[in-house]
């Protein structure tokens, strides 16, 4: 065996010589080309082409997904920042509003409650003006029961006579 | 030669046959007939991988189509890199192919037990094995460039041979020459060589010492076909480069 391969080098260089060999160019070129070529264009038509156009549009579906999906980010974004602002104004609004309420009660309240005064001053006075009347008509009775009384007493004591 | 051997040998598997070739005649003509055999299955394999891989294409692709969808994101990127983003796009399949059947053709040579299916003259091996092949496909990759400089920047592709300087002309003439030749031998090279020590080593000692030669020639199997294809893909790449535009 071990001849064998020691021999092996002598062996290549004769089957040159005898017509094969290593470096034995024959129609096997021009039909391995021709046959490359074909094989070129069938996978072209069978896995370049199909298996190319599904990568692109698959790169396609996604860039476009993902475009899709971050203007629907931005949006969601614009719209929640909206709201916030909306939710900001609604509320100071509101805060005004019952401020608005609250000072208006009191206003009414001020006034209800200066009206009763008023009014309680008022009927304070008429009922001060009249007992002052009615003392004023007691008395004015009073001097001419004073009249009466003193002629009475006048007249017991002269005579009736008299006094006339 | 080996009529010499004992028969001994011929108890032994392993043989070697080299510049063996099986003939056919057609016509006038005679090409190797075992070359053809494993090309044919080696393109049978590609055109099945193929066809299994588009049968039913999906958006979330799956098996198959994701494995030959690796396969071409890996030649695209290749044919990109060399040839650059603007014009790579109809050079993919011809780099592409290149790289696919260098790559399963050494594969197979060296993942396969061709040498136990006998045939009358000579031994199946891998097809790249055969200087006839790298020869036919360094050739093609030479008028691809050609084709590639000529349609890109018309005959002012041959104005570049005298750039920088015209001295240079004879050198990139030359060139042209070196360029197939380089290929085709290097690839023809490495294959045929990785073939003999395996070979050599089993024929010694048959047993597990040959394995990590032969892990070996898969590694070198496959930085074959890479630098196949990247050369032919940077060729066309400079082919068509203009430099007055790129300046």
């Amino acid at each position: 065996m071990l001849v064998d391969t020691i021999l092996l080098a002598a062996e290549v260089a004769e089957e040159v010589e005898a017509g094969g060999g290593l470096f034995d160019f024959d129609a096997t070129l021009p039909m391995m080309a021709l046959q490359f070529v074909i094989l070129i264009l069938v996978l072209n038509a069978i896995f370049y082409k199909p298996l190319g156009r599904a990568i692109d549009e698959r790169e396609d579906y996604v860039r476009n997904t993902e475009k899709e999906a971050r203007d629907r980010l931005t949006r969601s974004e614009e719209l929640a920042e909206k709201y916030e602002r909306e939710l900001g104004e609604t509320r100071v609004k509101a805060r005004d509003t019952i401020a608005k309420a609250r000072a208006e009660a009191t206003k009414i309240a001020n006034q209800k409650v200066a009206e009763a005064q008023q009014e309680a001053v008022k009927e304070r006075e008429s009922a001060q003006a009249e007992i002052d009347r009615e003392r004023q008509e007691a008395l004015a009775s009073l001097e001419g029961q004073v009249d009466d009384l003193s002629r009475q007493i006048l007249e017991k004591l002269v005579g009736r006579e008299l006094v006339s | 030669m080996l009529d010499v051997a004992t028969p001994l040998n011929s108890l032994l598997v392993a043989e070697l046959e080299v510049g063996k070739h099986f003939y056919w005649e057609i016509g006038n003509f005679k090409v190797h007939g075992q070359v053809f055999l494993t090309s044919w299955f080696v393109i049978a394999l590609l055109v099945i991988a193929s066809l299994l891989a588009t049968r039913n294409l999906q958006r979330v692709p799956s098996g198959m189509q994701n494995f030959m969808e690796y396969a071409l994101e890996f030649v695209r990127d290749l044919a990109k890199n060399q040839i650059g983003e603007k014009e790579y796009r109809p050079w993919v399949p011809f780099v592409g192919t290149l790289f696919l059947f260098i790559f399963v053709s050494n594969w197979s040579g060296a993942l396969l037990p061709w040498h136990l299916i006998q045939i009358p003259e000579g031994e199946l091996a891998a097809p790249t094995n055969d200087i006839n092949t790298t020869v036919a496909l360094a050739l093609l990759t030479s008028l691809a460039y050609f084709y590639a400089g000529l349609s890109k920047l018309g005959l002012g592709y041959f104005a570049k041979y005298a750039e920088p300087t015209p001295v240079l002309v004879p050198l990139k003439i030359l060139e042209d020459f070196t360029k197939p030749l380089s290929l085709s031998f290097r690839l023809f090279g490495n294959i045929l060589a990785d073939e003999l020590v395996v070979g050599v080593l089993v024929l010694l000692v048959p047993l597990f010492v040959p394995l990590p030669v032969m892990a070996l020639g898969l590694f070198t199997s496959a930085i074959q076909a890479l630098i196949f294809a990247t050369l032919a893909a940077a060729y066309i790449g400079e082919a068509m480069e203009d430099e007055h535009h790129e300046e």
